[in-house]
């Protein structure tokens, strides 16, 4: 890109996506200069990877118009965006472990001879020159890529994006996997590509990386784009603001008053696993709701399966009304004896076997109950589930009827339903409203609400603060493994929650150090 | 409800359409050969529901297997080892070894599967090879001159009014198998699990244990056909069972069952099993070349999963 009639590298103008009756971004008009990294701030949900999908190819948008440069563009794959110049790097690597680098580098174009085959020599040259460019002239292109540090997966990666020949160079998360010292030498390359004229669009939950690297911030907020500013113009009171924005959409049930001395209902001290969570300890009392805030993937799922039984070589002690138990299995957290249950992340993975019925799947956790000697009495399985449904509201033609049929609102209610079946105690929810209509979200906060009444205890894990905010006792905020602050009672409010989401602080000097 | 008429799936639909054509193609030609129709007599459709009960046997467990989404690849030697067991063994004791055999085949398999995590299809080819080598090695490569039990014949080729012992004897192993999958807990569990493994052992069901309890019932019916299968024969022989390996799967996937697992009924596996029983039987009637029998055979068994695929997606 250089400078011609247009200034701008990229230009949205009116662009809107729709996902069913979700709308993830409305009516964005967006633009970036070339030579320059432009970050994009939002909370998780405000659109930032759809606006990055729409960019990339990967969807297409309802309405809007896309320019590179001056040409407007329609992509309908990710390989055509590519052809326009815009690359993007994934989260997750996308190297292939087993293949060399070299191979990977090359591995959408490589260069071929005059028989058509491709040629090793002249991969391993473009290899060296990419490697090169990113300062990484160390690396042997014919290594596999799994025998290199994850550190160095990440220069490989960038190095093939460089060699798609990007003008537009799109960054998701994409230093997430470095280590402090390695992180430096991406920004080096990160500025010199900047300094090349390249637009750089980057995708980062921490600030201080932003604050390092960007010159311009984009803020987004459910959908829309509220603000784009240069760096230094706002502080960071102002940004967190921003992307929280002013108006609450939920409306919660009150909450009661609690007394200090619960019974402690399950109590964990120092539950270590591997290196993703760290010395965790919490209590856990008796009718008590406690949220999980903080960022996406900082632990909190990988705390809630430690405690269900799922994760192996889980060290520390965890105790049930008292006793100290070792749960190994879910099929243990569900027994009498401990009474959890766990609603998983992801509905229709680890929640549903979709194409069953609404029975089948509503039953499976409690069929001991219904079953007499051999066989399930199917009268007194129908009864059950169907004061279940209909207890949950659950909007159903008939219980044979299979849950992929049923919307995200009602397959949730069946996964919540299914448990309750059991009676179970403690209850753990693993981001229970996620990609579910507002009148379910009101329905489900009533029922969180009336089960703790009822004297059940909840762990409750959101990347919504307003949920966190209106229901929960007391919030813990995990980052990168450990439980950065614990906040109670007025302190639970949306700048404490994101501040310290993002390792920031804003007021006082007790500051803790996590990374 | 053993055959689930009151609500026929689509696959059971084609599958007895196509056992119509084949009936009809045959006749056709019977007719114009010899001026018969040999393919519609009592007889010679009560001698295909007896052959058809072998591998009907061997499909009726694989198809437990292919409910969870695994596959068991050690069936045929399985079935010959319980047959070569049994004979050898003999007298009274000779069908509950065989049957013993069976299950530590599926024990093998299950804990191989369940603990080890090794896929089903390389840990079940393995166990099929082991079995192959220690039965040559008890024979030094043979056919062993034991011979079946008077009661192995009875139950393999005799007839109770009429019809054949051994669809009997499946039809009575198919009544505790539907009972299992439509009435236990067990039979949801499985279901749950071909759908979606990973939700149920997060439902909490102890899936190792279905796992190898499913391995076990497979061995078992697998070594139930090879009992029958050396009555029928009056000994066993070394390759018995490695015709049924491919129909097997071919039966319970002609049948409607899901190939990975989650979907499919009993009343598919047996018409499928039937299916495959009256092609080979036709197609070798009308003379055909081996070679072109098996073009024939594999081509019907495609084109009957393209149909099934289109349907699948049209629901969808």
């Amino acid at each position: 890109m250089t400078e011609q009639q247009s200034q701008f590298a990229l230009d949205l103008t009116g662009v809107s996506k729709r996902y069913g009756g979700v709308t993830a971004l409305n009516e964005v008009d967006f633009k970036c200069k070339p030579g320059s990294i432009h970050a994009i701030l939002g909370e998780n949900g405000a659109g930032k990877s759809t606006l990055i999908k729409i960019i990339s190819g990967v969807v297409q948008p309802d309405d809007g118009v896309i320019k590179i440069g001056d040409d407007a563009v329609h992509f309908t794959t990710p390989q055509h965006a590519t052809d326009k110049g815009v690359v993007c790097i994934f989260q997750e690597l996308s190297l292939m472990p087993d293949m060399s680098v070299a191979d990977n580098i090359c591995l959408t174009d490589p260069p071929r001879n005059w028989l058509g085959l491709i040629d090793s020599a002249e991969q391993i040259r473009i290899s060296e020159e990419l490697l090169a460019r990113v300062d990484c002239d160390d690396i042997n292109p014919r290594e596999l890529v799994k025998n290199l540090p994850l550190s160095r997966r990440q220069m490989v990666e960038i190095a093939k994006a460089l060699g798609r020949n990007p003008k537009i160079l799109i960054l998701d998360e994409a230093t997430s996997a470095l280590a402090a010292a390695d992180v430096e030498k991406v920004y080096e390359i990160l500025k010199g590509l900047r300094e090349d004229g390249l637009t750089l669009l980057y995708i980062s939950h921490r600030m201080h990386e932003i604050e390092e690297l960007a010159d311009t911030y984009s803020v987004f907020r459910n959908g829309s784009h509220i603000e784009t500013f240069e760096k230094g113009k706002r502080s960071d009171q102002e940004i967190v603001e921003m992307m929280i924005g002013r108006e609450i959409s939920s409306v919660f049930p009150p909450k009661p008053e609690k007394s200090e001395t619960l019974p402690h209902v399950l109590e964990v001290e120092n539950l270590n696993w591997t290196d993703r969570l760290t010395n965790i300890s919490l209590s856990l009392g008796k009718g008590e709701t406690i949220g999980l805030g903080g960022l996406d993937g900082q632990g909190q799922r990988e705390f809630l399966l430690a405690l269900f039984g799922v994760l192996r070589g889980v060290e520390g002690t965890i105790k049930v009304n008292g006793t100290e138990t070792r749960i190994s299995s879910p099929k243990q957290a569900k027994s009498d004896d401990i009474g959890m249950a766990l609603i998983p992340e992801d509905r229709k993975t680890e929640g549903l076997m979709l194409p069953m019925s609404v029975r089948d799947n509503v039953s499976i956790v409690s069929l001991d109950q219904f079953t007499k000697g051999l066989s399930i009495d199917k009268g007194l399985e129908d009864q059950k589930i169907n004061e279940m449904v209909e207890k949950m509201t659950i909007k159903v033609g008939s219980v044979e009827d299979s849950v992929a049929t049923l919307s995200g609102g009602n397959q949730q209610k069946v996964v919540i339903a299914k448990w309750l079946m059991t009676g179970a105690q403690i209850i753990l929810l693993n981001d229970p409203t996620r990609g579910i209509d507002v009148g379910t979200k009101q329905e489900l906060y009533q029922l969180f609400r009336e089960l703790a009444d009822a004297g059940n205890s909840i762990i409750f894990y959101s990347t919504d603060y307003d949920e966190l905010i209106g229901l929960c006792d007391r919030v813990m905020i995990f980052y990168a493994g450990k439980i950065l602050k614990e906040l109670v009672g007025d302190q639970i409010n949306e700048t404490n929650i994101v501040a310290s989401s993002l390792n920031i602080d804003l007021s006082g000097p007790e500051k803790e150090n996590a990374e | 409800m053993t055959f689930a008429f009151p609500q026929i799936d689509k696959p059971i639909k084609y599958a007895l359409g196509f056992i119509a054509l084949i009936l009809i193609i045959g006749t056709v030609y019977t007719l114009i050969t010899q001026g018969t129709m040999n393919f519609l007599s009592p007889n010679y459709l009560l001698q295909q529901l007896q052959v058809a009960s072998y591998l009907g046997l061997v499909a009726t467990g694989m198809m437990m297997v292919i409910l969870l989404g695994h596959i068991d690849l050690s069936v045929p030697w399985t079935l010959t080892t319980a047959a070569m067991v049994a004979t050898a063994v003999g007298g009274d004791m000779a069908i509950p070894a065989g049957l013993l055999t069976g299950l530590m085949v599926g024990l093998v398999n299950g804990l191989g599967v369940a603990f080890l995590r090794v896929p089903s299809m390389i840990f079940t080819l393995g166990v099929n090879t082991v079995l192959q080598g220690l039965m040559v090695i008890q024979t030094g490569g043979f056919s062993p001159r034991s011979e079946a039990t008077p009661i192995m014949e009875y139950l393999a080729s005799s007839s109770i009014l009429g019809i054949p012992t051994s669809l009997l004897v499946w039809l009575s192993i198919a009544v505790l198998i539907i009972y299992m999958l439509n009435k236990m807990p067990m039979g949801r569990y499985i279901f749950a699990m071909g759908n979606r493994e990973s939700a149920a052992y997060l439902s909490g069901i102890n899936t190792r244990l279905i796992l190898i309890g499913t391995f076990v019932i497979c061995s078992l019916c697998a070594s139930m056909a090879g009992i029958l299968l050396a009555g029928y024969s009056a000994k066993a022989y070394q390759g018995m069972g490695d015709l049924y390996l491919l129909p097997a799967i071919a039966a319970v996937v002609i049948g409607g069952t899901n190939i990975l697992g989650g979907k499919g009924t009993f009343a598919g596996t047996f018409v499928g099993a039937i299916l495959i029983v009256l092609l080979q039987s036709v197609l070798s009637v009308m003379q055909m070349p081996e070679a072109g029998r098996q073009v024939i055979y594999g081509c019907v068994i495609i084109g009957m999963l393209l149909v099934y695929g289109r349907g699948d997606k049209k629901e969808s």
